[in-house]
């Protein structure tokens, strides 16, 4: 693809962000020699992200709703450091399209979709629909927000069901409901939980897919009209909805089964006139046959997947787009499959007692090294992890030709990361490389849940 | 250790109108504080009510629309306006905490000022 499209390089950036896809970023922004500015709360005075960027400003005390999620004071911080563009990240304002718009509105360029794709995007039932009409396969559903028909509904779709919120994400405002008799039982739960968590209660409602995988595909999509999609990931190892080892290649997906799962995510892309990266989910049954679920309009925490087995830097390609350069490479070029490739949450949480949080002070500090591993935190010796934030203190990113040397390899890293002060999820990981369903690469979403199940039986039975 | 030596120093401090003096000489280490001398400065910054920026923007020395004047020095009232900081969309009003004297002012107008850093510093009024 020649380039003959003049583009201004940014100069400065701004993170919107914290932990470690505040200090991800900023090391690309270092390699294409771009100034950048971090943000940070009082509680994250101490941080890497702060120390490592070029200039770094206080927005707000500790708690996020008046530091990270306070669009007022970034775009502030935005314009009195002279940043022409901010990379939100993941989680906190990444997919808030009034954040994207007041960016946008205050002459700074946000790098990601334009406020209009995040919210056709952001709300799932507006989603399906451009999926029905770009012919992307979605799961039997309500086609849209329920009303007081969704008896009527659910019984045309077929138990069981999963009664989701509109503005829905991380699990919350889901119910699976297996017969008509829990069903409003369980609508007023979820339907509550949703009022509490998006101030929105509008439903709506789809087949639950039994044993499903979660396959999601990393698409990107420059200003020009090119749309490119890579191998996909299988996020199927997920605790409460909660991801916690992602892989790609996935073991259960064939070559042609991956092309028409590009193909599928790319016509969707294309048909939101979507820009920049972002993430296309499925659904797929143990036959699979796979399901649109939702896009994510944003960098996901397990990108360093993909860019590990298509070699390339999906933090540049964002700021490559946002600047208006066309995408540098073809749809053969990105759906190359150099290596396998899996990604370990440590979470600072203790594994062994129901994954409650463990903030503290981290007093010894020794990550994983060697061949075919990458490890990306902002953890320190010393380092106070504070109680305001999500728990993730480190992903360990593993990769080898194949599979079956990729988990030795994987097993072989979780054995030499070294946490002091703080229990972490680390044992919990190796035990997951224990498993003999998940050796066999036959893993479901409720692999994670049957495993706990079984330790617990287990433990009381010795 | 030389008394001698220090009625010497204490006599001729009592001259000048230094609060401390610190004399080192082989090993023998003389330190010699007035009445006079400060408390330690931990203390001292502990005396004074910080006034920090409500937010990251711009300081305008104004109150409604108007510019205020504030000098070191001047006495105010609890809940005085010290004026605004603004961002993009607000206005974030600044008032004192306490009533007392307005000892230091470290902003000035047209500043940018992030979260959290102290604008100004009162001594309060003692009840």
């Amino acid at each position: 693809m020649g380039t003959d499209l003049s583009f201004t390089p940014f100069q400065k950036v701004l993170i919107a962000n914290r932990g470690e896809i505040a200090l991800r970023i900023i090391r690309t922004l270092k390699e294409m020699n771009i100034k950048s500015v971090a943000v940070y709360s009082q509680a994250d005075r101490n941080s890497l992200h702060v120390r490592m960027a070029d200039e770094a400003v206080c927005i707000g005390p500790a708690r996020s709703a008046q530091s990270y999620l306070n669009i007022d004071a970034i775009v502030t911080a935005a314009k009195l450091t002279g940043a022409d563009a901010v990379h939100p990240g993941y989680g906190f304002l990444s997919e808030n399209a009034d954040f994207a718009k007041a960016v946008t509105e205050a002459g700074i360029t946000f790098i990601g979709p334009d406020a209009n794709s995040i919210s056709l995007l952001g709300v799932k039932s507006t989603a399906r629909e451009i999926a029905v009409k770009a012919g992307v396969p979605v799961t039997p559903g309500s086609d849209g927000v329920v009303g007081k028909n969704y008896h009527a509904i659910a019984r045309k779709i077929g138990f069981p069901v999963m009664i989701k919120a509109a503005l829905g994400g991380g699990g919350k405002g889901m119910r699976a409901c297996f017969n008509e008799e829990d069903l409003d039982r369980m609508m007023s739960t979820a339907q509550a939980e949703a009022r509490a968590n998006f101030g929105d209660d509008r439903m709506y409602l789809e087949k639950l897919v039994l044993n499903p995988r979660h396959i999601e595909v990393q698409v990107a999509a420059d200003n020009y009209g090119n749309v490119v999609a890579f191998a996909e990931r299988d996020c199927s190892l997920q605790r409460r909805h909660q991801k916690l080892v992602e892989e790609s290649p996935s073991p259960f997906v064939d070559a042609a089964t991956r092309v028409k799962l590009q193909e599928a995510a790319c016509k969707l892309i294309e048909a939101a006139n979507y820009r920049g990266v972002g993430t296309v989910e499925f659904l797929m049954a143990p036959t699979k046959e796979f399901y649109f679920m939702e896009v994510n309009t944003r960098l996901q925490v397990e990108h360093p997947v993909t860019e590990e087995v298509c070699g390339r830097d999906l933090v540049k390609l964002q700021v490559q787009i946002a600047q208006g350069e066309k995408l540098p490479f073809t749809q053969k070029e990105a759906a190359v499959i150099k290596c396998h490739a899996i990604e370990h949450r440590i979470n600072a949480e203790d594994s062994e007692h129901n994954f409650v949080p463990c903030p503290g002070t981290v007093s010894e500090w020794i990550p994983s090294g060697g061949l075919g591993v990458r490890v990306d935190s902002h953890v320190y010796v010393g380092y106070a992890i504070p109680t305001y934030y999500d728990s993730l203190i480190a992903k360990l990113i593993v990769t080898a030709p194949e599979r079956p040397q990729l988990l030795a390899r994987s097993r072989r890293a979780l054995g030499e990361f070294v946490v002091g002060g703080v229990k972490t999820t680390l044992p919990f990981h190796k035990r997951i490389l224990d498993n003999a369903d998940f050796i066999a690469g036959d893993t479901d979403t409720g692999l994670i849940e049957r495993m706990l199940k079984q330790e617990k039986e287990h433990e009381s039975q010795n | 250790m030389d008394t001698k030596l220090i009625k010497e120093v204490t006599d001729w401090l009592k001259t000048t109108d230094l609060a401390e003096f610190c004399y080192e000489k082989d090993g023998n280490c003389i330190e010699v504080k007035t009445q006079e001398a400060l408390p330690e400065p931990a203390a001292f910054a502990c005396s004074l009510t910080a006034v920090t920026a409500p937010a990251i923007g711009i300081y305008h020395a104004a109150d409604k629309g108007q510019n205020i004047a504030l000098t070191e020095g001047q006495l105010i009232e609890q809940g005085a306006p010290l004026g605004v900081v603004e961002t993009v969309s607000k206005k974030h009003k600044i008032t004192a905490p306490v009533s007392g004297k307005l000892r230091v002012i470290t902003v000035r107008e047209g500043a940018v000022v992030e979260f959290g850093l102290p604008l100004f510093f009162i001594e309060p009024r003692e009840c």
